[in-house]
């Protein structure tokens, strides 16, 4: 073990010392929290941006004071309809027995506007159903003969927090483990060809193994210390930003205990594995630039699996699906956020999961670290 | 010591298709600057490669102060420090660190480090630079570094290959100084050249190969021959053998 301390200090040494990885490191931690302010200025923006409403006829009583409520703008036009291809968001043409929508579904504004009309239109309804009754003696909750009273668990703004951190967090995660640590991983595989050290490594009597062992751990920490590092930050902004009011306090987002322990472990066997991945990756390259070159693939097997959850609501994964690499850390670290709760039996396959694939990325750079072709190629 | 520090013994070796090493025997001893001399490809790298246990021979041994190659390869590498044409060191380290750092793998505890590297240092006239990162040395700086590296941990066979390709004359001299005051230590020095003005100056014994053969052995003198110069009967040697 002596060994691999020694190697590990060392290329932590040389890490510190290299500016392409600080620069990385620091420019995901200072990243994450620009690109969050950013989309939720964008997000305060969009619920509470007025949308512009051209019309004809004559708007029915009452339902204009609700159009002002939900910041839709009423502006009279000549033809709703030509209008609401660029002029206005929506064109509405209101004659005394219907209303004709016209609205161009390409655009989001468009959308955003027709939502809010379309709510305001059943209140409305509603309304005026409700007067009609009560007109003719008849009691009004006869259209609703089982009332129903909501009790959410959390509040909105916890609802939207957990969705928000689902979404983001496991892609920056898993982003920031396989990106932070990737220069250091070819600079100390790839880049000990390059610059003709490999030689007069593989003469002192260290054992390969514990060579590697030391330069797997070294690229981990760096791999790890950006993923945190990057997240930290995120989150420290996130505190920083409301995101609405219950009882009168502003809500933030913030990460669960729970949660926030099951990303650290997750980080750690991502850090591992991505790291094992790439310097096996390294070594089989010639130069640093080669392996940027044999890495760049890895993005996409990387984050294909971290994406594609995020477009299928409520996917609910048996056992199995806990296998494959990635996809699982993203399974259970939203599962941990989004319901704060954690399958023990899923946490435990994603971890031999995990494990499995490091060791196996492992071994395959151990047997390439061995093999003469190496020297000879080099 | 009685007996050769390192001992060849009919070694084979192919890389791909290649045979590169055929039958390959020599035996250096302690206290002798021992020469390995052949044009361009001929096997000596190779040959150095088998010694240091960084390729394993198809056929045939190698031993070093009796350890075989193949049977313990860490007490071989243990006792063995080579010098090579590339002087690849770690650029965001300092000389120092450099050194260090192979001090420590080769086995010097931490009680000794710090005595054997200023040692070395001290030794190689390293003191102006030592605290400087490799990557603002000069080739000269740098060639030290490896010497250094290859020395810190007192090995009793130290090999040279080709180490002066890449140098200027001031530097070259300063690495033939070496081998003579190694040689003055009693250590075993095998010297790879294919500049046989060096070989013919610097060592007691040679062994020529080509082609993956021995074809010539023994006292610089008993090589040279009839010959004027060592230049003139590696020539012959290597024509009648091709």
């Amino acid at each position: 073990m002596r060994d691999v301390a020694i190697v590990f200090l060392k290329e932590l040494r040389e890490i510190l010392r290299d500016r392409r990885t600080l620069t990385a490191i620091a420019l995901a931690a200072f990243a994450s929290p620009v690109v969050l302010f950013v989309i939720s200025q964008v997000s305060v923006r969009t619920a509470s941006q007025t949308y512009t409403v051209g019309y004809s006829g004559d708007v029915p009583a009452g339902l204009d004071i609700l159009f002002s409520a939900t910041s839709l703008k009423l502006e009279r036009v000549d033809d709703p309809a030509a209008a609401a291809r660029q002029k206005v968001d929506l064109g509405l043409v209101f004659s005394p027995s219907s209303v004709d929508e016209y609205y161009d579904p390409a655009r989001q504004s468009a959308q955003i506007a027709d939502i809010r009309f379309q709510t305001i239109l059943s209140r409305y309804d509603a309304a005026r159903i409700a007067a009609s009754l009560q007109e003719k003696g008849v009691d009004p909750s006869i259209l609703n003969p089982l009332p129903l009273t909501v009790h959410p668990l959390t509040s909105p703004a916890q609802a939207a927090s957990n969705s928000f951190l689902g979404f983001f967090l496991p892609y920056i995660l898993i982003t920031m483990c396989l990106t932070g640590g990737l220069s250091a991983a070819l600079d100390s595989s790839a880049g000990e060809r390059e610059r003709k050290t490999l030689e007069s490594l593989l003469l002192t009597p260290a054992s390969r193994g514990q060579v590697l062992i030391g330069k797997v751990l070294a690229v981990s920490t760096i791999s790890l210390a950006a993923a945190l590092a990057s997240i930290g930050s995120m989150l420290i902004a996130l505190s920083q930003i409301s995101f609405g009011i219950t009882g009168g306090r502003s809500e933030h987002i913030a990460l669960s205990p729970l949660a926030a322990l099951v990303m650290t472990w997750l980080a750690i066997l991502l850090a591992t594995s991505f790291s094992a991945v790439t310097i096996t990756l390294g070594t089989l390259a010639r130069s640093f630039r080669q392996g940027q070159a044999y890495a760049t693939p890895l993005y996409f097997i990387t984050i294909f699996p971290a994406s594609i959850v995020l477009f299928i609501p409520d996917f609910n994964p048996s056992l199995g699906y806990y296998l494959i690499p990635i996809l699982n850390a993203v399974l259970v670290l939203r599962e941990a956020i989004v319901h704060s709760t954690i399958s023990w039996s899923a946490l435990a396959v994603t971890t031999a999961s995990l494990l499995a694939t490091g060791g196996v990325c492992f071994y395959a750079a151990l047997r390439l670290f061995t093999r003469e072709a190496l020297l000879v190629r080099s | 010591m009685t007996g050769a520090a390192v001992r060849v013994d009919r070694l084979e070796k192919s890389l791909g298709p290649t045979r590169v090493l055929r039958g390959i025997s020599f035996e250096a001893q302690s206290g002798e600057i021992f020469g390995l001399l052949g044009p361009n490809g001929a096997g000596k790298t190779t040959t150095l490669r088998i010694i240091c246990t960084l390729l394993a021979p198809d056929a045939g041994s190698v031993e070093v102060l009796g350890f075989d190659t193949r049977s313990a390869p860490q007490e071989v590498r243990r006792r063995v420090g080579v010098v090579t044409a590339e002087i690849g060191v770690y650029p965001r380290l300092s000389a120092r660190e450099n050194i260090a750092y192979f001090a420590e793998l080769s086995g010097v505890l931490d009680g000794e480090l710090r005595r054997r590297v200023d040692a070395v240092i001290e030794r190689l006239d390293m003191g102006s630079f030592a605290r400087q990162r490799a990557e603002s040395l000069s080739s000269g700086q740098k060639q030290k570094v490896a010497i250094a590296r290859a020395i810190v941990h007192d090995p009793p066979v130290l090999m040279f290959d080709e180490p002066t390709s890449n140098l200027d004359v001031l530097a070259s001299r300063e690495i033939r100084d070496f081998m003579v005051e190694s040689r003055g230590r009693g250590k075993c020095v095998i010297f790879s050249t294919h500049v046989l003005h060096d070989a013919e100056r610097l060592c007691d014994r040679v062994t020529i190969i080509h082609q993956g053969r021995v074809v010539a052995g023994g006292t610089t003198a008993e090589v040279r021959g009839s010959h004027r110069e060592l230049e003139d009967s590696f020539l012959s040697l290597v024509e009648a053998a091709s």
